[in-house]
């Protein structure tokens, strides 16, 4: 059945006339996508972790009872209800006031830790990603839509950046431009992140711009420009959305690395999923399994609830690339 | 055909150049430059800085350094592009123009750490990387493609399930911190199974490499694989783990593809055994994308596992990338971002040149 005519009041009981053709319900491209959206159960699944996520990360500080960068001062050698479990190699989950465990040396509250760690990691994987789709955007589009030299120039420099092992030049540049701060480490990753969705949007551009209703368009004088926005790009946009948030994950499994190596942002003054776990490899063969664990629980976590959601995006989006 | 080649190798060239460029602007980019070590000496006066700064090119533009660097030009912009030396033809001593330095002539500079050459340093890196991925990547190209197509044969069934949420599971995994996991279950009380890191137990074996090593291997041949296999479990593990994940999702879409063609349809028309179309008229034409893609993975093999070989102490590429970036050694990074790229970019070419030869419906104009 046509998805146009499921919600319509066949009836005509209600409508205010008993006209078939008024009782029709239209949707929209996107009410339509929504749809198909909702019936990917996974997609639904993944659309509620990464939300929640997000919802951990802006509320789930203020409900701690203890501050990240707070280091405790240490009251007993020895973890809270034990004889013999040494606090300073951690202390394991569930012991009293600290659900998840306390990690070695410094003893901060584990729970504490990866809840305030979502912020800065969701904020540069969204940031940067969303940076990196303007960017990409801008510049497939334009090589797409003008051709020529300018595509040749525009397409090379792609070439370039995809050959390049990039994570490499990213710790390179985080390295010698990032004093810690997470900021910068978005920037970094925006700016070399934007290869693959340039070349995506230079592919789809080029087969738009010859649509007869571009044609149209020119024909009655309409500006490059307001082709370039109103008539082409949001033909493109359902693609550009999906890549868009697949490389989220992406920038959030990479900024954790980068972090964890000691390069990226520093964690004494803001604590990501990736730096938290700089030091747990210290307290590995102290048998301390717990702190290693919980923050990478939360990136896969992530990580697999974005890639259920562009999954879902892209059979909602793009119909014809269902299987 | 030919032409094919010879055009699609040409367009390797502007990227290839490409790099250089990047790899030079990287270099500097990095705050200050090699005078800068004189400026708190106060018995280096200004007249020596600058006479240094001459000797080296250092007060050169920009694209004359560069030129310099890639050595295309020698002092002041003499061409050096050819080889240098001295050449014998027919007992006649013939004196060349070119040199010998430069990135043109494999001469990457010297290490700014511990003064060695770069590509000595990259020499001795590249062979445990190759162990440690070549062997990875064996066991995970075969893993994926068992799997990938039996799941295909046996689209929905409960393998097809499990691999499709091992999948979803194994992609999302951060490669350094399921390394991470390994340890902390594997190599650790109660499960010490294997060692946590490194390449060889320090306690009887030599250090790999050095010629003492290789007596070793020579005189315990059995001792010396059996240390290696069990440093190599964890960090081949991480990485068969992480790989399969991608490429038996691949292989199976590519394997589910093929199946559904009309010439499958054809063959079991025909009446033939379910096991003749599937391997005979399937599995064929399902390992075009399959070349292309697994011919896309070789520069890996360079480039290293960089989270895997650094989460297990691996002494391969990636790892002495990262100890590079720690103590600001350029010369070695750039030696090291040059020749991955460019191992990517022959990578490419490779398996564009692999898909033409092995699909004859690849048009070539």
């Amino acid at each position: 059945m046509d998805p146009r005519i499921e919600d319509a009041d066949l009836t005509g009981a209600g409508g205010p006339s008993p006209d078939y053709e008024v009782a029709l319900v239209s949707l929209n491209q996107w009410q339509l996508a929504w749809r198909r959206f909702k019936k990917h159960r996974l997609a639904l699944i993944g659309a509620c972790i990464f939300v929640g996520m997000i919802a951990i990360a802006v509320f789930g500080p203020i409900f701690l009872p203890y501050d990240p960068t707070f280091v405790p001062v240490p009251d007993s050698l020895f973890c809270p209800g034990s004889t013999t479990q040494l606090a300073y190699s951690g202390c394991p989950p569930f012991t009293p006031g600290h659900i998840l465990g306390t990690t070695g040396s410094l003893r901060l509250d584990l729970l504490t830790l990866v809840v305030n760690g979502a912020r800065v990691s969701l904020l540069i994987g969204l940031g940067a990603s969303i940076f990196s789709a303007v960017i990409g955007t801008i510049v497939g589009g334009l090589a797409g839509y003008f051709g020529g030299w300018l595509d040749n120039i525009l397409m090379r420099i792609v070439d370039v950046m995809l050959s390049i092992p990039i994570l490499f030049v990213i710790i390179i540049f985080a390295e010698v431009f990032g004093n810690g701060d997470w900021r910068v480490i978005l920037i970094v990753f925006a700016v070399f992140g934007w290869q693959g969705i340039a070349r995506l949007v230079r592919s789809l551009f080029l087969t738009l711009r010859t649509e007869v209703f571009v044609d149209a368009a020119r024909a009655v004088g309409v500006s490059d420009v307001r082709i370039i926005f109103r008539h082409i790009l949001p033909n493109a946009v359902s693609p550009i959305i999906v890549s868009t948030t697949l490389s989220v994950a992406g920038v959030i499994i990479g900024e954790a690395f980068v972090s964890f190596i000691g390069y990226g942002v520093n964690p004494q003054l803001t604590p990501t999923w990736g730096n938290e776990l700089t030091a747990a490899q210290d307290f590995i063969a102290q048998g301390n399994w717990w702190w290693p664990t919980f923050p990478g629980l939360a990136i896969v976590l992530t990580v697999l609830g974005i890639n259920f959601m562009g999954d879902g995006l892209r059979d909602a989006l793009d119909p014809r690339s269902r299987e | 055909m030919l032409k094919y080649i010879v055009r699609r190798s040409l367009q390797a060239i502007p990227v290839l150049f490409g790099i250089t460029i990047v790899c030079f602007m990287l270099m500097h980019l990095q705050p200050g430059n090699p005078a800068d070590r004189f400026a708190q000496n106060p018995k280096i006066t200004q007249a020596q800085i600058e006479a240094f700064k001459h000797r080296w090119g250092l007060d050169e533009p920009l694209p004359a350094q560069y030129c310099m660097w890639m050595g295309a030009c020698g002092d002041k912009g003499v061409l050096n592009a050819l080889p240098g030396g001295n050449i014998n033809i027919a007992g006649v001593s013939i004196a060349l123009p070119g040199g010998d330095n430069g990135v043109l002539h494999g001469d990457f500079g010297y290490s700014i750490f511990d003064g060695s050459p770069v590509t000595t340093i990259i020499a001795n890196r590249a062979l445990p990387t190759l162990i440690l991925a070549g062997t990875a990547y064996v066991i995970w190209i075969t893993i994926a493609f068992l799997a990938g197509v039996y799941a295909a044969v046996k689209r929905y069934g409960k393998f097809d399930s499990a691999l499709t949420i091992f999948n979803y599971v194994g992609y999302s995994l951060p490669t350094f911190w399921l390394g991470l996991m390994l340890i902390a279950f594997l190599s650790v009380p109660p499960l010490k199974i294997f060692p946590a890191s490194g390449m060889w137990d320090a306690r009887t074996v030599p250090i790999f490499g050095t010629g003492d090593y290789w007596t070793f291997v020579g005189s315990h041949p059995l001792d010396a694989l059996t240390d290696l296999a069990r440093h190599l479990a964890l960090p081949v593990l991480t990485l068969v783990l992480v790989s399969v994940a991608g490429d038996s999702r691949f292989i199976r879409s590519s394997m589910l593809d093929a199946l559904n063609q009309d010439y499958v349809k054809t063959a079991r028309a025909k009446g033939l055994s379910e096991r003749r179309v599937i391997f005979r008229h399937a599995l064929r034409n399902a390992l075009l994308p399959v070349i292309t893609n697994v011919g896309l993975e070789i520069p890996f093999l360079f480039s290293g596992a960089i989270a895997t070989e650094t989460i297990f102490s691996w002494p391969g590429m990636g790892r002495q990338f990262v100890e590079s970036v720690g103590h600001n050694d350029y010369t070695v990074l750039m030696g090291i971002l040059l020749i991955t790229s460019v191992v990517v970019v022959f990578g490419n070419l490779f398996a564009d040149i692999m898909y033409a030869v092995v699909d004859p419906r690849v048009k070539y104009d």
